[in-house]
């Protein structure tokens, strides 16, 4: 049991160190503006969907 | 090495991933609408997925098993493919502006595309050895940019087509894929 849960915490401390970093890092210039452009479906709440990127660009 | 062969040619064509398991359906229909979109994303699903098949089989021999936490490969799975998107996307940001602008926006969506989890889970599930694992990931995503391409091209045309009012967008696209699929079954005797 404990093996395995040292094993998750490392597992999931290595996954969200590397999404600070992700996020920390800049997103080179020219490049703010490209988004994908997926409309395939109604789900509201996935990040590629148009309204989540009408929100992100209202909170800039 | 014929077996290899016929591995790929099988796990690319015949056993196509989106025409015969119905995987990876979202970006199919949500970036088919160009075919430059779509060779984007083909090349982001390749990268993607046998990098993150290398990393889970590796870890699953080598950590996985010696440790008796074979039971725990999902969520490993789920993680480093996660972690590993993460991972390219801040490296392409860092250092490679080009590549970020024609990858970069299509990495995020790769990470919900379940044949990437599929692909991992199959390398485990047959048992493959590190070379024919290599060689399935390599396939399956090849298969996936192949079908994206074909229907992005038909989409194109399709947009300039008098199509019916109801069917238009995603109705007449998933009729499309309906005849792909029945077309792909005619390679079944290939090898």
């Amino acid at each position: 049991m404990l093996p395995a849960l040292l094993y998750l915490a490392v597992l999931g401390g290595l996954y969200a160190l590397v999404y600070y970093l992700n996020h920390k890092t800049p997103v080179p210039e020219g490049c703010e503006e490209i988004i994908a452009a997926c409309g395939s479906c109604t789900t509201t709440i996935c990040g590629a969907h148009p309204s989540q990127q009408v929100k992100e660009i209202k909170n800039v | 090495m014929s077996n290899l062969f016929a591995l790929f040619i099988t796990a690319m064509v015949i056993n196509n991933v989106v025409l015969t398991k119905f995987l990876g359906m979202c970006p199919l229909l949500g970036v088919s609408r160009k075919a430059s979109s779509a060779i984007g994303m083909g090349t982001a699903v390749i990268f993607v997925i046998f990098g993150s098949s290398v990393f889970t089989y590796l870890l699953y021999y080598q950590i996985l098993v010696p440790l008796k936490l074979e039971y725990m490969d999902l969520i490993t799975f789920i993680l480093v493919i996660a972690a590993f998107v993460q991972f390219v996307e801040m490296v392409l940001k860092k250092y490679s502006m080009g590549l970020y602008k024609a990858l970069g926006i299509y990495l995020p969506l790769i990470t919900t595309n379940c044949v990437v989890l599929y692909v991992t889970l199959v390398n485990i599930i047959e048992k493959f050895n590190f070379i024919e694992m290599c060689v399935y990931s390599i396939a399956v995503p090849a298969g996936f940019m192949l079908i994206l391409y074909i229907f992005s091209t038909i989409r194109e045309r399709l947009d300039t087509a008098d199509v019916p009012v109801y069917f238009k967008g995603n109705p007449i696209a998933l009729i499309v894929a309906a005849l792909m699929a029945a077309i792909f079954t005619a390679f079944a005797g290939l090898v």
